[in-house]
């Protein structure tokens, strides 16, 4: 079972079809930055901006009344001293009306306290066991916005660093392209999830980014590393060997991607909710990873 | 043949020492997976960069603080330069603990100016009355009687004209909280401050009034203190001219010093402050004294309260999700690479013990991203073996000999595995560096799940293939190669 993509004859047509999923991404980077009521290119959930997020489960007996949000909320804040704070106030009902989840805006601990039990007195029994509460003060968010930032750019300095000591300056500049098209492509499915399905990025997906440098370099030069080999015995002419290391390395990309998805996918579906946007979003990477490292950065090492 | 068995030997010498760890040192949960409170706690300092003493001042204070509280099982570590991170385990209020954390906890001790007497009186009347408000406030708020909030706002119009005043907020409760600062400021503007503060003391306790139920706090001066507090006030005794004690720009208590301290002062190096006090406040200005005053101020920046219940469950579906998902990648290894990919599994059942081993020797707090990173990086370690059969099998079907394709197929895959595993292993580095605390779990896990898949794919891999091919049965190519691949 031999493999024959025909890279040669498709050069253009592989970066054409990269050049319109880039597009489509910066397209959606640009609409998020002027259209929406954020106003970022991404939809910056809370760890970025900070707030107050809580999560309790109520007690009931068997199965949890139905309950109206809006009312509840209309409830809260006739019981609350601060009423400009709770004018940005989110609720939301999980897992049969048993699981309550509530946004706002920062709040210090003793109002978070006291919105809970207020939520009590309305909607109780509460298990006040179950809770679960974040509060970030817009203060971190700011710093960890900039701290994941740094973190993607000096590593991808160093990535690049290495690539160009093992291998060539042309060979890193393309494992680079390739990434920044990886990364590119993922950050605008994001931007258009949140558009659309108003999905807001936490700091996991940063770490996914990171993650997904990480491995779209290695894939990448897993290739190269076969198209330098191959050159070295240059048995065909240049185009050819790179097109044959191509071929003989898809099997081991196919196989290393689908290994990696399933643990990945088995998360996405059974896993805990926290982990599920994250999952996403690296298997996104990693198919679009595989493909830039298949396809994209071997077409653009090709000679014309 | 002989250096192989040896390091058979090792392998299992390792696999029995992991054993031995994960039973005698259990893996450490993270807040996330077993419950708990998180505080991250900023300092903050309006020129330059905290520098490592003050960072070591404030992480010092707070842990006495801590400890006076009697939070069992807490965890205090710096983060960054100039954060902190407490870590409350179990259902613990962080309510409290944030009280008692925040706050500078700055004590002075300030003399009268003299000549002031009539100014302090009518500051202290206003004080007096905006306190009022306040109460009045949240009455009113309470009944949502509009007419009193309306009240209490012409009485605050009327205090700020009175103070020459006017507040900058937009809300009542701003406004009014705003206002009672002013008057504080402008009480302690007419103190003037002495070399006596809250460094002079070495302990602080409190007690029940015996008149009526407030608590009032004890203040033990150390000799120097003591001496210090008895010239002042012997300074002060029998003049009109009061003392003042400060906490973090407040007056809470404002004394005469009596006729009969004029010889001496107040000497015996102790004060009780009696300003009203709860037994919950009281309680709190002790532990606060205890600790010390803070060098800089700090903010709360972060809190994360997660219940028992949903860390466990948490822990449980990931867990799940991983292991469900590391069976089927089992399943699909061995069906494309025969004996091949049970050399895999078996390298890969190490690999998961000699981590996990890891985790509990350095120790690795394991927490949700940092699982995250664990499952990844078994995706790199099955990688390295992919990338080590798919040369094996390419030289089976050049038609070599399998212990020659063996040899030459970990020999050819180094190269790219290496590759691999140092791009991956660069960006854990960087992010364990610069990363909050957060992102360094998920670069911990991974890194060293890179590190150990050096090891066990290049190693352990090898091995056990070499112990599989002294068996004559394990030697027929076609265990090795799927049949369809023989034909092309």
């Amino acid at each position: 079972m031999k493999y024959n993509l025909e890279l040669i004859k498709n050069k253009s047509r592989i970066i054409g079809f990269s050049t319109v999923l880039i597009l489509l991404s910066l397209l959606g980077i640009l609409y998020s930055t002027f259209n929406t009521s954020y106003k970022k290119p991404i939809n910056l959930g809370m760890d970025f901006v900070g707030g107050n997020e809580l999560r309790i489960e109520r007690i009931c007996k068997e199965e949890c009344s139905n309950f109206s949000p809006d009312l509840v909320l209309e409830n809260l804040r006739e019981n609350s001293k601060n009423k400009n704070l709770l004018n940005n106030i989110k609720l939301q009902s999980q897992n049969n009306n048993k699981l309550i989840s509530i946004r706002t805006p920062y709040l210090s601990i003793e109002e978070s306290n006291n919105l809970i039990s207020n939520l009590g007195n309305i909607i109780g029994p509460l298990n006040y066991e179950s809770k679960d509460s974040r509060l970030i003060g817009p203060k971190l968010g700011k710093r960890l916005l900039t701290n994941c930032v740094t973190s993607l750019l000096v590593s991808l300095f160093a990535i690049s660093l290495y690539i160009t000591i093992r291998f060539d300056k042309k060979y890193a500049l393309f494992a680079l392209l390739a990434l920044f098209h990886d990364l590119l492509i993922v950050f605008g499915i994001f931007s258009w999830l949140g558009i659309i399905l108003s999905v807001e990025v936490n700091s996991l997906f940063a770490v996914s980014l990171l993650t997904i440098a990480g491995y779209s370099v290695n894939d990448t030069v897993v290739i190269f590393d076969r198209i330098r080999e191959n050159l070295k015995s240059n048995k065909e002419g240049y185009n050819e060997t790179i097109q044959l290391s191509v071929n003989e390395s898809f099997r081991r990309t196919t196989f290393t991607s689908i290994t990696t998805l399933i643990p990945l996918l088995s998360i996405i579906l059974f896993g805990s909710y926290s982990l599920f946007w994250f999952s996403l979003a690296l298997s996104l990477g990693i198919i679009v990873g595989s493909y830039s490292s298949i396809l994209l950065a071997p077409s653009l090492l090709l000679k014309d | 043949m002989k250096r192989r068995q040896g390091w058979l030997f090792l392998i299992i010498f390792l696999l029995t020492l992991s054993i031995y760890l994960l039973i005698n040192y259990p893996l450490q949960l993270g807040l996330d997976l077993q419950g708990g409170s998180q505080l991250t706690l900023q300092i903050i300092k309006e020129e330059g960069k905290v520098t490592r003493d003050e960072l070591e001042a404030v992480n010092s204070v707070i842990d006495k603080r801590v400890n006076n509280l009697g939070v069992s099982e807490s965890n205090l570590q710096t983060l960054g330069g100039d954060q902190l991170i407490l870590e409350l385990p179990g259902e613990q209020n962080p309510l409290v603990a944030s009280r008692v954390l925040g706050k500078t906890a700055l004590l002075e001790f300030r003399t009268q100016k003299e000549g002031t007497s009539t100014d302090l009186k009518t500051l202290q009347l206003k004080r007096l009355s905006i306190k009022e408000l306040i109460e009045q406030y949240s009455l009113a708020e309470k009944s949502q009687n509009d007419n009193n909030l309306k009240v209490i706002q012409d009485d605050l119009k009327d205090i700020e004209q009175e103070l020459n005043y006017s507040s900058t907020r937009n809300d009542l409760y701003g406004k009014l909280i705003e206002i009672k600062k002013y008057v504080d400021k402008e009480i302690t503007n007419l103190f003037i401050k002495t070399d006596l503060s809250g460094k002079d003391l070495i302990n602080a306790g409190r007690r029940q009034e015996q008149t009526n139920s407030n608590w009032e706090v004890l203040l033990t001066f150390s000799n120097s203190g003591g001496e210090k507090f008895a010239e002042i006030t012997k300074s002060i005794a029998g003049t009109n001219q009061l003392l003042a004690i400060i906490l973090d720009g407040e007056s809470i208590s404002e004394a005469s010093v009596g006729n009969q301290f004029t010889s001496t002062g107040i000497t015996g190096g102790s004060a009780t402050i009696s300003g009203n006090f709860s037994a919950e406040n009281a309680r709190e200005l002790e532990v606060q004294l205890k600790g010390g005053s803070l060098p800089l101020p700090i903010e709360i920046v972060e809190t994360n309260t997660i219940g028992a219940l949903l860390g466990s469950k948490n822990i449980l579906k990931s867990l799940y999700a991983a292991i469900s998902g590391l069976i089927f990648v089992g399943i699909f290894m061995i069906f494309n690479y025969r004996i091949l990919g049970f050399v895999s599994v078996l390298s890969l059942v190490l690999y998961g013990f000699f981590n996990l081993a890891l985790y509990s020797l350095i120790p690795v707090t394991l927490t949700l991203p940092g699982i995250s990173g664990l499952i990844l990086s078994i995706g790199m370690a099955v990688d390295a073996n992919i990338l080590i059969f798919e040369r094996i099998r390419e030289e089976l079907n050049d038609g070599n000999t399998l212990t020659r394709s063996i040899d030459s197929g970990f020999q050819r895959a180094i190269s790219s595995i290496v590759d691999g595993h140092i791009t991956t292993l660069l960006s854990c580095f960087v992010l364990f560096l610069l990363g909050t605390n957060f992102v360094k779990g998920f670069a911990a896990t991974l890194g060293i799940g890179v590190l150990i898949s050096l090891f066990t794919s290049l190693n352990c891999s090898k091995t056990i293939l070499r112990f599989f091919t002294t068996y004559q049965s394990l030697r027929q190519k076609n265990l090795y190669l799927p049949r369809n691949n023989f034909s092309n």
